[in-house]
């Protein structure tokens, strides 16, 4: 098997094992082992092929489905940004459905539950992998279908309530998608990414402005994917939705659904949207940024407020957010790298804490902080892995957070300083909430009132699977701060690539693709030195 | 063809934000399927000669054709992507349609009501 | 539910064998025209669906015994595996094989392509779905 051939497993692995796992009703263990396998199959997979392409020159595979070429068909394009992407996930989703054998209600395991997980997998990595516009659509649509059942399975009220704020918002913005693919398509003939890049690329060798109300497109799809990715103006059906929802699915959604978004946004505006100097980035650029700044703060003073913890965990999603798209509002190769690297120890960190925080609920029986307590005298493990992952998710030095939060700083510090300010105010004030959950949680005496009910007193061992799943990533956060060095050579090549996307084009295209573009670059080159040279004459 | 494409468009986007402005939760499911199907129209109306990067077959095919021309045989092909994308639009939406009756069902056999007030009231209580 | 009317009733003894054979006849053109899988299944659930109206859930189980999940299931695996098949032989994912053989009693070579197998399976899935949801929505409704 040729080794791009490979890169279609991590869409074939999922929705095998979740097609299996339908008719596995009753036999939960063999479901569990399935998912289990699958996870581990797809993160194996990915890691593997990161390391094999760190030799290699571009880092990118493609499969061409059913092998029409390039723009004719679909491609499936696997490289740094999304095999970095892939990895994270696949290990986050692991740890969360390890942790969800001890939390999930034996009746959902029999009604669909791993087979849900498994497709909400699969549409996460066809996202990833996708190389046109219109699949990541399809993509958005099956990862959604599976979020609203996860999301409706305990079938109480107030989880039926607030699902339809969270379906009917992302219906409306599946339909503006649509739009938004159609109008791509009516406008450049082409929906592939690689020769949407070419044809603005091309555009701007020629000196030609792009078609009419492209930057209202890029506009209109910067709202759907910002959406999807919960920034500022568009976040607000975030805290309610993982607030209802079982907590280690409430784990898998904090790491997955917006990150998807955050992805579709720097997978396309770098490198198509908003590439170079077009109206588009003119328009685009301030908004990202403002957005940032909103998005960041207000999440952030959001949490500080709540008492609850899931509640605060929620807000923070929001304003961890806002350090990516401020990533993005820069638009520099380091900066998206930084970005990058901040999305994936963001989605391991922000899982393990929700994961942390179902364990925690476990034993106080209450997510109030108000009424929990005593908590590190009981179970000092839990402890010294919710303070790993908590200050990770601050960004004190030796740990992960620090490293997304530097590079995006830094790289900020000259053009956009006042963000970065906001970057560094906001971080504070994560400190403050997460030293919140830490002093009244762990740190405070023990509380009066804990029911002693069934469910918190129930024994360790069903417990079990739920330390593992918190274990796991913390190790893999561990690793991102430690070993922060390699996974940045990685996510320095994705930046790039994004920034610069002619190896990506002649990747997808073939290498001839690019012919045309370097000669109008030849030609706009010596016409430059010509004037020039006309200039200094006399 | 357009313009009577554009037309329809507006009508059903005006219906379908009307119905998503009523308080009943089937009205605004109703409004949201409508939206999905004007969605799909709109495609059909915007793509209608692709800019480039068509075979030269299709250069210039009209989206709809009524009868096959054998004299003028470029003039009834049809560019066959935004025929696959409403296809694909078509499928999804057909799934969300579903998800949505049944949590409809659900909701109704649960809280009793559709009306957004009044399940605001309920959603509260224990269950 | 069920719409007691005799006319509707003896219609659809007719109606019913017509349009599941239409239902194929737009599954199998759809290779070249407009048509496949999506749109067959449809029209196949939608007599099966009509047909249930006429004659009660009894008639239908009768018509289809079969539960519409394993339908799915059937589909998708049919589907997955054609798809998938190609990747054994080097070739990348959902890879057609296509040729052509000729038929004793026809002169015209037959011209086929694996993707039909994918066709069908997207038939069986789309059959599956529809009928599943309207038997279980109007079972929640009745």
């Amino acid at each position: 098997m040729k080794l791009e051939n490979f890169i279609i497993l991590f869409i074939v692995i999922p929705m095998g094992s979740g097609v299996i796992g339908v008719f596995l009703k009753e036999r939960v263990r063999i479901a569990r082992v399935l998912g289990v396998m699958s996870f581990l199959a797809t993160a194996s997979l990915a890691i593997g092929l990161l390391i094999h392409l760190r030799s290699h020159p571009t880092g990118i595979l493609v499969s061409q489905m059913g092998a029409w070429p390039a723009p004719y068909g679909i491609s499936v394009v696997f490289d740094s940004l999304s095999g970095l992407l892939l990895a994270a996930s696949s290990l986050v989703a692991l740890a969360c459905y390890v942790h969800s054998f001890s939390t999930v209600e034996p009746i959902a395991e029999k009604r669909y539950f791993h087979p849900m997980v498994q497709l909400l997998m699969f549409g996460v990595n066809l996202a990833f992998l996708t190389g046109d516009l219109f699949n990541l659509f399809v993509s958005f649509e099956i990862m959604l279908m599976a979020s609203y059942c996860l999301l409706t399975f305990g079938g109480t009220r107030l989880q039926m309530t607030q699902a339809y704020k969270y379906v009917l918002l992302n219906l409306v913005g599946s339909t503006l998608f649509v739009i938004g693919a159609g109008l791509v398509y009516g406008m450049t003939g082409t929906l592939n990414f690689a020769d949407l890049a070419l044809f603005v690329s091309k555009r701007q060798a020629e000196g030609r402005s792009l078609p009419p109300g492209f930057a209202a497109l890029s506009i209109s799809l910067l709202l759907v994917f910002g959406l999807k990715g919960a920034i500022f103006p568009l976040w607000f059906w975030l805290p309610d939705t993982y607030y209802t929802c079982n907590v280690s699915i409430a784990g898998l959604f904090a790491g997955m659904l917006t990150k998807v978004g955050i992805y579709a946004i720097a997978r396309t505006f770098p490198m198509i949207f908003a590439h170079g100097n077009s109206d588009a980035n003119r328009i685009v650029m301030p908004l990202l940024a403002v957005s940032a700044a909103f998005t960041m703060f207000l999440g952030v003073l959001g949490a500080v407020s709540h008492h609850n913890i899931r509640r605060i965990l929620a807000v923070h999603v929001i304003s961890q957010v806002g350090y990516m798209v401020f990533g993005l509002a820069l638009m520099t190769g380091v900066a998206l790298a930084g970005c990058l690297f901040y999305m994936i120890q963001h989605m391991v960190v922000k899982s393990c804490l929700f994961l942390c925080c179902g364990i925690m609920e476990r034993h106080t029986g209450t997510d109030d902080l108000e009424k929990s307590g005593g908590l590190l005298k009981r179970d000092w493990y839990l402890g010294v892995v919710f303070f790993i992952a908590a200050m990770s998710l601050v960004g004190l030095p030796p740990l992960s957070g620090f490293f997304g939060k530097l590079v995006i700083i830094r790289e900020g510090w000259e053009s956009k300083w006042w963000l970065s300010i906001f970057g560094l105010l906001t971080g504070a004030l994560t400190l403050l909430s997460m030293l919140k959950i830490w002093g009244y949680a762990f740190w405070s005496p023990s509380a009066k009132a804990i029911e002693r009910t069934p469910q918190n007193m129930s024994n360790t061992s069903s417990l079990r699977p739920a330390y593992v799943g918190a274990t796991l990533l913390v190790l893999v956060a561990l690793f991102l701060g430690f070993g922060a060095q390699p996974v940045y050579d990685i996510a320095f090549r994705a930046g790039n690539q994004l920034v610069n996307p002619d190896e990506y084009i002649s990747a997808v295209l073939g290498p001839h693709a690019l012919d045309e573009l370097t000669q109008y670059r030849q030609q706009e080159a010596t016409r430059l030195a010509a004037a020039a040279a006309v200039e200094v004459m006399p | 063809m357009t313009i009577i494409l554009s037309i329809c468009v507006a009508v059903v986007f005006a219906v379908s934000l009307y119905l998503m402005t009523g308080r009943e939760l089937k009205s605004i499911a109703m409004g949201v399927f409508l939206l999905g199907h004007a969605a799909n129209l709109s495609i059909i109306a915007m793509s209608r000669t692709p800019v480039r990067h068509e075979p030269q077959l299709l250069k210039g095919a009209p989206i709809l054709t009524s009868s096959f021309d054998p004299a003028h045989p470029m003039n009834s092909i049809v560019d066959p992507l935004p025929q696959a994308l409403i296809l694909t639009a078509i499928v999804i939406g057909f799934a969300v349609m579903a998800f949505l009756l049944s949590l409809l069902v659900l909701t109704s056999r649960k809280a009793g009501t559709l009306n957004l007030e009044q399940l605001g009231t309920v959603a509260t209580q224990d269950d | 539910m069920t719409i007691s009317s005799p006319v509707l009733r003896n219609s659809m003894r007719l109606i019913l064998p017509l349009t599941l054979l239409y239902a194929l006849y737009a599954m199998l053109k759809g290779h070249n025209e407009p048509g496949g899988g999506f749109i067959g299944g449809m029209i196949f659930a939608t007599a099966i669906c009509t047909y249930r109206m006429s004659h009660g859930f009894a008639a239908q189980l009768r018509l289809m015994p079969i539960h519409p999940r394993y339908l799915i299931f059937l589909g998708l695996g049919m589907a997955l595996g054609t798809s998938a098949i190609p990747l054994l032989f080097g070739y990348p994912f959902l890879r057609s094989a296509v040729g052509e053989f000729h038929l004793p009693f026809s002169a015209h070579p037959f011209h086929y392509a694996s993707a039909m197998a994918f066709d069908l399976g997207v038939m069986l899935v789309v059959v599956g779905v529809a009928v599943g949801m309207i038997t279980q929505l109007s079972e929640e409704l009745e």
